[in-house]
């Protein structure tokens, strides 16, 4: 119990710091709301409509205390404001209509990544120094030492502008209503996410699968493996029961990390596919000095990565018997 | 993905049609798809007061009482009204609202929506995007079509400014809690497309209606707006025919466009001055000193190859301009010709006069770097800014900079980011900045926003951020809408120009081009240089476009 309170109590001084930082940093960008909306104006702008806009948003010139204030209050509400890119939207809007399309693609990369690299992980370790492990394992790092930017743009230009086997963009076909309950839509959705999934997993794979392998190779060097084999149990059961059980665990902590760090969205990803996920909401945030979805999306993803940290801590606790006496 | 798409219209159709119970095969509908703005997502937003709505909002949901064609020297093309009369003092106009107009629910449109709409503007000012509060103080109904509004000061260019309000209709939106948070999801307009027929995300159509009063006058169904984010998605639609009407940059246009399919067409037309900015207020000594010397500016100007930057940076879309005052060949008619061709020299390109006119400033190249150096002895490098991404302009920077040099003037380019350079430009810490203005149908915007000391604040855009400051200039551009009378306007104008041109304030380049592309493929009518009828962008704040698209017809 102490163990657990002291986790928390350390997770609270860290999301204070995180929410301070995330007031400071987008105020710290030259540039502000009403200047950005209107920099690229291609009709005149007149001081007037600069100062009505101003107006009504009313926030945005007020002192940076008061703002402070207002911004520790909508924290402890869960009340983010509105959004002045898409004013009079409320920013828990702007952030709910994104969060499931990241959640989708960036949790099903995650888990689609992680099981595929584990599991690869753990033959390549058992196989050490064969042919799969000569190929896979380079050959994953070399895939995640690629810049993102550069697979998902190949992708895009082999599969989608060249053979036109995928669409280049969208989450579902425009001009379809969605509908969760129609087969047609739901194959719809899938088909528009088999690029963007490719590409946001392919880049995550080397990183499970050698941290998996570099476990087990140490393990496969214990005695009670030696034991084991001794004792005649089948390949899988050792592999399986006895070695990758106790490897998975520094890979927990890598999961719940990825985990936590989905919520911010497949930024590149989204961006070259025009998915409609938190990636591409921050982006334009950021664009527009939209300071109320800006801090309000880095709370939430604050709180995940925390939430998802805390998580790995208890999961830790439970798999690892030694840490409950250390406690 | 086309195919993909036409599959799911049909299946769209088909469902829609076993819905109804229809047995008949719906009429195929005519749509025309433009692409008004980039949106990262569609919201379904159309209240025409929130700078955050759809751009299909203003002309085609609330139709304005008229349209002043800028191309046509701002002549007034009466839609909801018949006619404005101007007091003799200036002070009060009177417009004739059209009888017979309906709202989209039935309503009649009346002097009672007018009186209504600008009331709401005083009551919440945070919904004037047009700035109408500044120029009209009172809007009172003479009788159910006829409204009179009073005016904060003699301004022959109030007409103009009012019609530029949109007026909603009193029965719904007095019962509107919060207008100013109010979304308008299913709007009530009196525009030619004021039905909301789909709406995701992606995608959305806006169709006509049977109440539209000038129905005989439309051939066009619906418009159709697809979510598109950013110039290269643009590109590719509009490469693929999926798009009839654009006003988007498209580089190399010919090449890139044009050649793609014999229906893809284009035309340009006049916008703003484009120039170099020099701040009058550098806070570095030796900078200042040469920045607010008459003769390095002239040689600035005569250093700059004009012609080589439009057909490098902006692929030939561009007219030279040689106006010391800035006014360009799209003005050539207020234009003081006599005034132009005294400062031509210093605004055409001429190494060896550059050269001269430095050297006979003072400026030498004291310390044998191969620069200029100030008449009192200091080097210096300028720093030459545009913003960043702004790659026309980034390009125009870079070959100046390397014309410069050809006359000994040290200078580099610099990208910053749009905020730092608009900040940079407001606290004048800038040496030197590309900038474009507004057009219109007379100088005065140009000039108003680009040389009144009044916008040099922290409030205001980057244009008239030279931070020089003339007081005539102010007076007389305060006393150009004082007047209805062309000709003492012309006589105004003859004077701003002089003192502009005699101090050659900015360093004029060139006058760009507003692009604009069509398909003819699904519709004919487009105005193009052979049927020169307006301004034919389709954003929003051009009211032109609702001109353009009752000139339109599917074509066979």
């Amino acid at each position: 119990m102490g163990f657990f309170l002291r986790r928390l109590s350390f997770y609270f001084i860290a999301l204070l710091f995180a929410a301070t930082l995330n007031f400071i940093i987008p105020r710290a960008m030259p540039g502000d709301p009403v200047t950005m909306m209107f920099a690229n104006a291609t009709v005149q702008v007149t001081p007037e409509r600069i100062a009505a806009m101003k107006e009504l948003l009313g926030f945005v010139d007020g002192p940076l205390i008061v703002q402070f204030g207002m911004y520790i209050k909508s924290v402890l509400t869960w009340d983010l404001g509105v959004s002045v890119q898409f004013y009079p939207l409320s920013v828990n809007t702007v952030l709910g209509n994104a969060v499931g399309w990241s959640l989708f693609l960036a949790g099903s990369a995650v888990l689609l990544s992680f099981t595929l690299g584990s599991v690869l992980g753990i033959f390549a370790a058992w196989t050490r120094g064969s042919k799969f492990d000569a190929i896979i394992s380079p050959g994953m790092l070399v895939f995640q030492a690629v810049p993102q930017v550069v697979t998902a743009m190949l992708l895009m230009f082999v599969f989608a502008v060249g053979l036109q086997w995928f669409p280049t963009g969208y989450a579902y076909s425009p001009g379809l209503t969605p509908d969760w309950t129609s087969w047609e839509f739901l194959k719809n959705v899938a088909y528009h996410a088999v690029l963007p999934l490719i590409g946001a997993s392919i880049v995550q794979i080397g990183g499970f699968l050698i941290a998996m392998r570099n476990n087990m190779i140490n393990l496969l060097g214990e005695d009670y493996i030696t034991m084991a084999k001794g004792k005649g149990l089948s390949e899988n059961r050792v592999v399986f029961n006895y070695a990758a059980r106790n490897a998975m665990l520094p890979s927990v902590t890598a999961l719940s990390m990825s985990l936590g760090m989905a919520i911010g969205g497949q930024m590149i990803i989204e961006i070259i596919f025009n998915y409609p996920g938190l990636g591409t909401v921050l982006l334009n945030a950021i664009n527009a000095r939209d300071y109320q979805v800006l801090q309000g999306q880095l709370l939430v993803m604050t709180l995940f990565m925390l939430f998802f940290n805390l998580l790995a801590d208890m999961l830790y606790v439970l798999l690892d018997p030694r840490l409950r006496k250390g406690a | 993905m086309f195919a993909n798409f036409k599959k799911t219209k049909i299946t769209a159709l088909v469902l829609a049609a076993s819905a109804t119970l229809a047995p008949q095969v719906a009429v195929a509908k005519s749509e025309v798809t433009i692409v008004p703005d980039f949106y990262p997502t569609l919201i379904r937003n159309f209240n025409p007061f929130l700078a955050t709505n759809l751009r299909t909002t203003t002309d085609f949901i609330y139709e304005p009482m008229a349209v002043f064609n800028e191309m046509k020297g701002n002549t007034p093309v009466f839609r909801l009204a018949t006619g404005f009369e101007m007091s003799k003092d200036l002070m009060s106009v009177t417009f004739d609202i059209r009888e017979g107009v309906k709202w989209s629910d039935g309503e009649k449109y009346t002097a009672d929506d007018v009186v209504y709409t600008f009331n709401l503007l005083k009551t919440k000012p945070g919904l004037d995007q047009t700035g109408a509060n500044k120029v009209v103080t009172a809007a009172k109904k003479i009788n159910e079509y006829k409204v009179e509004f009073t005016l904060t000061e003699a301004n022959s260019n109030a007409p103009y400014d009012i019609v530029k309000v949109p007026v909603v209709p009193q029965h719904i939106w007095s019962k509107v809690d919060k207008p100013e948070e109010f979304m308008n999801e299913n709007p009530v307009g009196t525009g030619p497309f004021t039905a909301i027929e789909t709406f995701t995300p992606t995608l959305y159509v806006q169709c006509t209606e049977a109440t539209y009063w000038d129905a005989e006058n439309l051939n066009v169904d619906c418009i159709r707006m697809p979510q598109i984010a950013n110039n290269d998605q643009f590109l590719a639609k509009a490469i693929n025919s999926e798009i009839d009407w654009s006003s988007s940059f498209i580089p190399d246009i010919d090449k890139t466009y044009a050649s793609k399919n014999p229906n893809h067409k284009y035309w340009m037309t006049p916008a703003g001055t484009q120039a170099f900015v020099v701040n009058f207020n550098n806070p570095d000594a030796a900078k200042n000193e040469a920045l607010t010397n008459v003769d390095f500016r002239r040689a600035f100007s005569m250093a700059i190859d004009r012609q080589t930057i439009i057909d490098i940076a902006f692929y030939g879309a561009g007219v030279t301009n040689d106006f010391a005052s800035g006014l360009g060949y799209a003005f050539e008619a207020w234009s003081d010709e006599a005034v132009h061709n005294k400062y031509k020299k210093f605004n055409t390109y001429n190494i060896d006069g550059a050269k001269a006119l430095l050297a006979k400033a003072g400026f030498k190249d004291v310390n044998d770097d191969g620069f200029v150096d100030t008449p009192s002895g200091k080097s210096f490098v300028l720093e030459i800014q545009s913003p960043n991404g702004w790659s026309d302009f980034n390009n125009t920077v870079q070959l100046a900079v390397e014309q410069l040099e050809e006359v000994g003037i040290q200078a580099k380019a610099r990208t910053p980011d749009f905020a730092v350079y608009n900040k940079a430009m407001q606290d004048a810490t800038y040496d030197v900045a590309y900038t474009n203005y507004f057009h219109g149908s007379d100088p005065y915007t140009y000039w108003d926003s680009g040389y009144n000391s009044k916008f040099q604040n922290s409030a205001s855009p980057r244009f008239a951020m030279h931070h020089w400051k003339n007081e005539e200039v102010d007076s007389l551009l305060g006393s150009f809408y004082k007047t209805a009378d062309k000709a003492e306007q012309m006589k105004i104008a003859n004077q701003i120009q002089a003192i502009i041109a005699e101090n050659q304030v900015t360093i004029p380049v060139m006058s760009g081009l507003y692009g604009f592309q069509y398909n003819t493929g699904r519709f004919t009518g487009w105005w193009n240089e052979k049927n020169p009828e307006g301004r034919p962008m389709i954003w929003a704040g051009i009211p032109e476009r609702l001109l353009q698209v009752l000139d339109l017809k599917p074509a066979k």
